[in-house]
């Protein structure tokens, strides 16, 4: 008798022990479909992949540029949520899900709390619809923005839940989804910055948007991988139409040695190296008018 | 008799692998507190080491990211309470480092190093265990501010 108690007590805790995993660790038993898991033999390893990806593009970085330009916010600049529902596919939700994770990445570097509940509305949606919506603490990001309280905390879950789902994505055979949110929070960046640029003469972004030759290669690179997908293969065909806009952007570095010095008790370190992007008006120009237009296409595709 | 032990192990196992990724989210959360109030989070690189060979070098891991030039990044290193070796994070470019949280030449240590990043590109960190010691440390990667 004593036995079948012990025995009762044990399965009922391992049964709920791997119950509460399963919430933290975004259990396996999630039904893939066939169409969002890796394929066949990828054309560089999944290691130099990896590599690759790391912070490809941050959420935060260039509302950050645009903010300390002094540009105001502006509603214009983001995707709209309201067609979320509409978004059926994997791909779809995936490419989308960078997009807002962008803007999201904007409306917090502005505190704009009270549209982010749109946004992580958006978010939560999509990633459910990929089955990583476990990493998103939504009631605590819900709740952050509705108190307008605690802004870094909320930027600080925000991107460490795209950087937890990333890794999962990465580390579950499902590469294809990550690179695809990668793509669209940079599509998003790049967006961002044009219609800035748009508007007014800003050198800096102007030199910034130049550089993106660096990472759209590199973006390129990764998605050649999944080419043989007919929806990855149109996303390559339009972002190597983009990629022509920048081919003639010359990018030289003026070699310098690196200082470290301490300033205030703390470690700095200067970079002495320097890179200039020579980018003409007219380049620039047909830059922004092909970002809008693919853009429009890829949040649609 | 078996069976219990088999239900036993089991159980540890699991409960283990989630109170295990429960420590890498404080220690994430509190490395990325330590950065300081003024910064903002950009990624986190968890790494745990086995111990080197003796006289071989140091097992390190390492992670690749884009930076952007005219930027002010801060990298910072917080070992695991439990970890053996003390970690140290070093930033490269290509075959050239340009910092550490150890300066070899002082033998001073420092929670983070900030980086005035002049040049868009790919960046490496490479985290590994002062001796080659086994170890378990969190690196962190935070937006200063525009330069």
């Amino acid at each position: 008798m004593m036995k079948h108690i012990i025995y009762f007590v044990l399965v009922t805790m391992v049964l709920s022990s791997c119950r509460s995993g399963e919430e933290k660790q975004a259990g396996s038993e999630f039904d893939v479909p066939d169409s969002i898991v890796n394929e066949g033999v990828l054309e560089i390893s999944e290691e130099i992949m990896q590599d690759i990806v790391q912070n490809v593009s941050s959420p935060v970085e260039m509302a950050a540029l645009v903010k300390s330009l002094g540009v105001p916010y502006s509603k214009k600049y983001l995707s709209p949520t309201d067609r979320v529902n509409e978004l059926s596919t994997s791909f779809k939700q995936a490419l989308n899900l960078g997009v807002y994770g962008a803007d999201l990445g904007y409306l917090n570097m502005y505190d704009k709390t009270s549209a982010v509940i749109d946004y992580i509305s958006a978010i939560k949606v999509l990633s459910d619809g990929i089955k990583v919506g476990q990493f998103f603490d939504f009631i605590t990001l819900k709740r952050l923005a509705q108190n307008n309280q605690n802004l870094d905390s909320l930027m600080y879950i925000s991107v460490h839940s795209f950087n937890q789902m990333d890794k999962y994505l990465r580390s579950s055979n499902r590469s294809n989804l990550s690179a695809l949110i990668v793509t669209g929070v940079w599509i998003e960046g790049l967006y961002l910055a044009t219609q800035v640029a748009k508007e007014a003469d800003h050198p800096e972004l102007a030199e910034r948007i130049g550089e993106q030759k660096i990472i759209l290669n590199d973006l390129l690179l990764i998605l050649d991988n999944y080419k043989s997908d007919k929806q990855f293969n149109s996303l390559i065909t339009e972002l190597n139409i983009l990629k022509k806009e920048f081919d003639d952007i010359r990018i030289t570095i003026e070699k310098g040695e690196p200082e470290a010095v301490e300033e205030n008790g703390m470690l700095v370190i200067i970079q002495n190296d320097k890179s200039v992007v020579d980018i003409s008006p007219e380049r620039l120009e047909s830059i922004i008018n092909k970002t809008e237009k693919i853009r429009k296409r890829l949040i649609n595709i | 008799m078996k069976l219990i032990f088999r239900l036993i192990t089991l159980f540890c196992l699991l409960y283990g692998t989630s109170s295990k990724a429960q420590d890498n989210a404080q220690l994430v959360a509190q490395c990325a507190a330590n950065a300081g109030n003024n910064v903002t989070y950009l990624k986190d690189f968890i790494v745990k080491l086995d111990a080197g060979t003796p006289g071989g070098k140091a097992p390190s891991a390492k992670f690749s990211m884009i930076l952007s030039k005219n930027t002010m990044y801060r990298f910072s290193i917080c070992s695991s309470p439990n970890s053996k070796g003390e970690g140290v994070l070093q930033l490269w470019e290509m075959n050239d480092m340009l910092g550490s949280t150890f300066m070899s030449a002082t033998g001073k240590d420092y929670p983070f190093f900030d980086f005035k990043c002049q040049k868009t590109g790919v960046y490496h960190v490479f985290i590994s265990f002062k001796e080659g010691k086994a170890g378990e440390a969190v690196g962190i990667l935070s937006f200063v501010k525009k330069l």
